[in-house]
């Protein structure tokens, strides 16, 4: 296993660059590239992979520029979204082309096989051909064989959004488990926040052709550092006010934010707690399961809040025309 | 991928191209261009000529005729193809591939026992109805090679017009013929005019055809070469001709290669309506009946020529009898060609075959280095590589003799395999190519990133997923190869004599139950080839 290093990417290509000052994946961790489309993260995986070549800058594995080598020198494993399975091999010959490539004897090819499959759970399906399969058995055969190679990087481009909810959450658990256990150090590209956040060491947030941040999920969820982030995480509120005295209030609902100026402050609906009160004004509601969103005035704002039912001072039916706010946990966003 | 050493493996292609294609087509230019310095005087003679410029005017126009009726016949198929499942779909799908591996010759003959003095037609109707020896049977006998390129193409596209469209246009108020007019035409014009662009350039390059079934009286510029350079070895006439024509082609075929870019574009949409299917009750309606008609004609059109070639072959002097079997596979010395019937056989099949082994080496590495690499000029290299299919066998057969009279290559068979290559290539270079652009490039790169090397990538990986598409390129190949009548007629020497050449000599002999006999033997060989293309069912053109 091996620690990834980008270091001063440069790619331009139609009018797009891609940037990246430096993004290092530690040994054994689970990076996830996360940003809409076109923000430069499927990009950003080719090159690792070999694919394509940065214009400018240096890509290292444990230290070792890899920049020259093709992709079938650099000992990694790819998976992409439409799994890109040799239509023409069964499955037992699919996740055998590697091994083969590497010309190991057959015996070994066939103990190394079985083992991929076992991990992914597909034995018993060896003789069968790609299009005979589910979306779901074709990602896994996809993901045994780029594991039966034992990579030093594996790469997963999308891997999942071909697939229904169900079998996707099923096998973002199961990627997650295997990748724990070979302790291989992966590369994650998504556009799915949720996906993100429940599979990933940390996840590095891009948008238009920049790493906007890196941290662990819930870092990134309640302490993102740009108003990109914030957003692209979940629903968000974001109030823009003066400060003074190291303090920036709106109305009653105050901020201490040790400094002064113009500052911008962010936190999440849940960090909403609601009281009996009458500081903000009950504008609109929404009813989630088990929970509710409400949409609140205060003086020329609006602010979200989401709490569980059971954790409201009052019933819905008796919603009040008013309510009291209190902010649990923020963060000042950058400019 | 950028272009590395990989390069060699074009040694080989470009080597053949430039020898057999190019130094051959400067060869002509420089006949037809060059006395004691750059002259315009035989290009200028030949316009000036009445029958000369009454020639290309003809070609023009016949193609343009031949064009016009081909879009007119597929149209309808077309449309029930697309929108219908009928009974007999599948047999009238067959039958539709069935010209493209029919030798030109044959099919002319077919015309004359049809259509002939005393023709079957002829016959049955009491009078001769004008068809043979005049405009009317080109036109007829190049729908009959079109017109399934037609309903291929168009119905392939008309498939694919999301039905939405149509809905909207329907919620919109637009029905029954502006509905189609406003809505559907646009949307698979494309597939018309590349397939309509193809017809023409077809039948403006067509030789046998207008050869055999036109006379002199119609004849094309190709025939019209041909009668310069074989009749009265007039070399400057022939090559001034051959540039008019080649310039004249090469616009076609940049109009059809544009044309099928757009097409290609369209195609690439996924959207598959499902066809109709027609219960019993349909065939009693406006829309059964016509279908039914419809492939009635289709099935007529394409069968009678064969069959009226296969029916004569059995006849003799009035009676049922195998005796034009028995005297082309006679050992017989057969004092026309020099050579017995079955010596013609043999060389046809090894023609063929040799054709078929260069087509590939050629095309192949063409079709890779276009498919896989970036690099400069590769546009350029594209259009000179797709050249030939713009070259006409009489004008190929005129350069090499301008080119390799003399040599000892002139004298070997190699000259007919190489002039059988630069025809058949292109197809398979076609196929090939876009047999490769299915592949999608992700399974490419997952074999990069298991540790292939590109050339075992493809080896392993993109190879046998286009074989399909080799093997139907290789097919057409072969099936050009064996009826190509043109360059072999001006190329062969006696002991090289193939099977339609035979064939042209026994009709010129007016000795058609040979003829008709050793027609059937090749259409036995084409059949073949049909069956296996119809096994595959890869779509190349």
């Amino acid at each position: 296993m091996v620690t990834v290093t980008l270091r001063n990417i440069v790619k331009a290509r139609n009018g797009f660059r891609l940037k990246i000052d430096e993004l290092i994946v530690e040994n054994g961790e689970f990076l996830t590239l996360l940003g809409p489309s076109g923000c430069g993260k499927t990009t950003t995986l080719r090159m690792i992979a070999g694919f394509e070549r940065p214009d400018r800058g240096e890509i290292l594995f444990d230290g070792r520029p890899v920049n020259d080598l093709p992709p079938y020198e650099r000992n990694i494993g790819i998976v992409f979204q439409d799994y890109a399975l040799f239509p023409h091999m069964t499955v037992f010959k699919n996740v055998a082309f590697g091994l083969e490539m590497k010309g190991l004897p057959k015996s070994e090819i066939e103990r190394k096989v079985r083992w991929a499959l076992e991990i992914v759970g597909l034995t018993g399906l060896e003789n069968r051909y790609p299009e005979q399969l589910s979306g779901g058995q074709q990602q896994r055969v996809a993901l045994a064989r780029a594991l039966v190679v034992e990579p030093e990087v594996l790469l997963l481009d999308e891997p999942l959004s071909n697939l229904d909810a169900k079998i996707r959450e099923r096998l973002r658990g199961e990627i997650r488990r295997i990748q724990r256990e070979l302790g291989i150090t992966t590369i994650y590209v998504t556009h799915d926040q949720e996906e993100a956040m429940a599979i990933s060491d940390r996840i590095a947030v891009m948008n238009v052709g920049r790493v906007e941040q890196v941290g662990k999920p819930l870092e990134l969820y309640y302490r993102p550092e740009t108003e990109f982030v914030a957003r692209f995480l979940g629903l968000s509120n974001i109030l823009e006010l003066e400060a003074e005295n190291g303090r920036a209030c709106l109305n009653e609902l105050c901020f201490d934010v040790g400094r002064s100026g113009r500052v911008r402050i962010f936190f999440r609906p849940e960090s909403v707690y609601i009281m009996k009160g009458d500081t903000a004004e009950v504008l609109d509601y929404e009813l989630l399961p088990g929970r509710i969103r409400l949409k609140l005035g205060i003086g020329d704002r609006v602010i979200l809040a989401e709490r569980f039912l059971d954790e409201l001072p009052f019933s819905v039916e008796e919603m009040p025309e008013r309510v009291d706010v209190r902010v649990r946990s923020f963060s000042v966003l950058g400019q | 991928m950028k272009l590395g050493r990989g390069y060699l493996i074009l040694t080989v292609p470009l080597a053949f191209l430039v020898i057999f294609f190019y130094v051959p087509l400067v060869s002509i230019i420089k006949t037809g261009l060059w006395e004691d310095g750059f002259t315009l005087r035989y290009i200028a003679s030949v316009i000036q000529n009445d029958y000369h410029r009454r020639v290309i005017l003809f070609t023009i126009a016949q193609a343009l005729g031949s064009t016009l009726l081909t879009v007119a016949l597929g149209l309808p198929g077309a449309y029930l193809f697309a929108k219908y499942d009928f009974p007999g779909k599948r047999v009238i799908r067959a039958v539709l591939t069935v010209p493209f591996v029919m030798p030109s010759v044959m099919v002319a003959l077919g015309y004359i026992l049809l259509f002939g003095k005393s023709g079957i037609v002829t016959d049955l109707i009491g009078r001769d109805p004008g068809i043979l020896y005049s405009w009317k049977g080109i036109l007829l006998a190049h729908a009959f090679y079109n017109f399934p390129i037609v309903i291929r193409m168009v119905s392939s596209l008309w498939q694919r017009v999301n039905p939405h469209y149509e809905e909207a246009a329907l919620s919109l108020g637009a029905r029954g013929f502006s509905l189609f007019w406003r809505v559907t035409l646009p949307l698979i014009s494309p597939a018309i005019f590349a397939s309509a662009m193809l017809t023409f350039v077809f039948s403006f390059l067509s030789f046998s055809i207008p050869l055999i079934i036109g006379g002199y009286r119609y004849a094309t510029i190709e025939v019209d070469i041909f009668t310069a350079i074989m009749t009265l070895l007039d070399f400057k006439t022939g090559s001034a001709l051959a540039i008019i024509q080649i310039l004249l082609s090469m616009a076609f075929m940049y109009a059809y290669l544009r044309s099928l870019d757009a097409y290609a574009r369209r195609e690439e949409q996924r959207v598959f309506r499902k066809p109709i299917p027609f219960r019993r009750g349909d065939w009693l309606s406006l829309r059964g009946l016509a279908t039914a008609l419809y492939s009635l004609i289709v099935f007529i059109f394409i069968v009678s020529p064969l069959l009226a070639v296969i029916y004569d072959s059995l006849r003799f002097n009035g009676h049922w009898s195998l005796e034009w079997y028995r005297r082309i596979f006679s050992t017989e010395y057969n004092p026309m060609f020099g050579l017995t019937t079955l010596d013609a056989i043999r060389n046809s099949l090894l023609f063929g075959l040799a054709t078929v082994v260069l087509s590939i080496t050629v095309a192949l590495p063409i079709a890779y280095a276009l498919h896989r690499w970036d690099f400069r000029g590769k546009r350029l290299f594209d259009i000179l590589a797709m050249l030939p299919l713009a070259s006409s066998p009489i004008t190929l057969g005129l350069g090499y003799i301008k080119t390799f009279h003399g040599t000892p290559l002139y004298y070997t068979a190699w000259i007919i395999v190489a002039a059988h290559t630069v025809i058949a290539y292109p197809f398979v270079l076609r196929a090939v190519s876009t047999g490769l652009k299915k592949i999608k490039p992700n399974i490419f790169e997952a074999a990069l990133s298991l540790g292939a090397r590109e050339w075992k990538a493809f080896l392993r990986v993109e190879l046998p997923l286009v074989l399909g598409s080799l093997v139907v390129g290789a097919i057409f190949a072969f099936a050009m190869s064996i009826a190509e009548l043109g360059a072999t007629y001006m190329l062969a020497k006696p002991e090289y004599t193939t099977m339609s050449v035979a064939i042209y000599k026994f009709l010129g002999a007016r000795q058609f139950g040979s003829a008709s006999a050793l027609s059937v033997l090749l259409m036995a060989v084409s059949t073949a080839g049909f069956l296996i293309i119809e096994r595959i069912g890869e779509e190349v053109w």
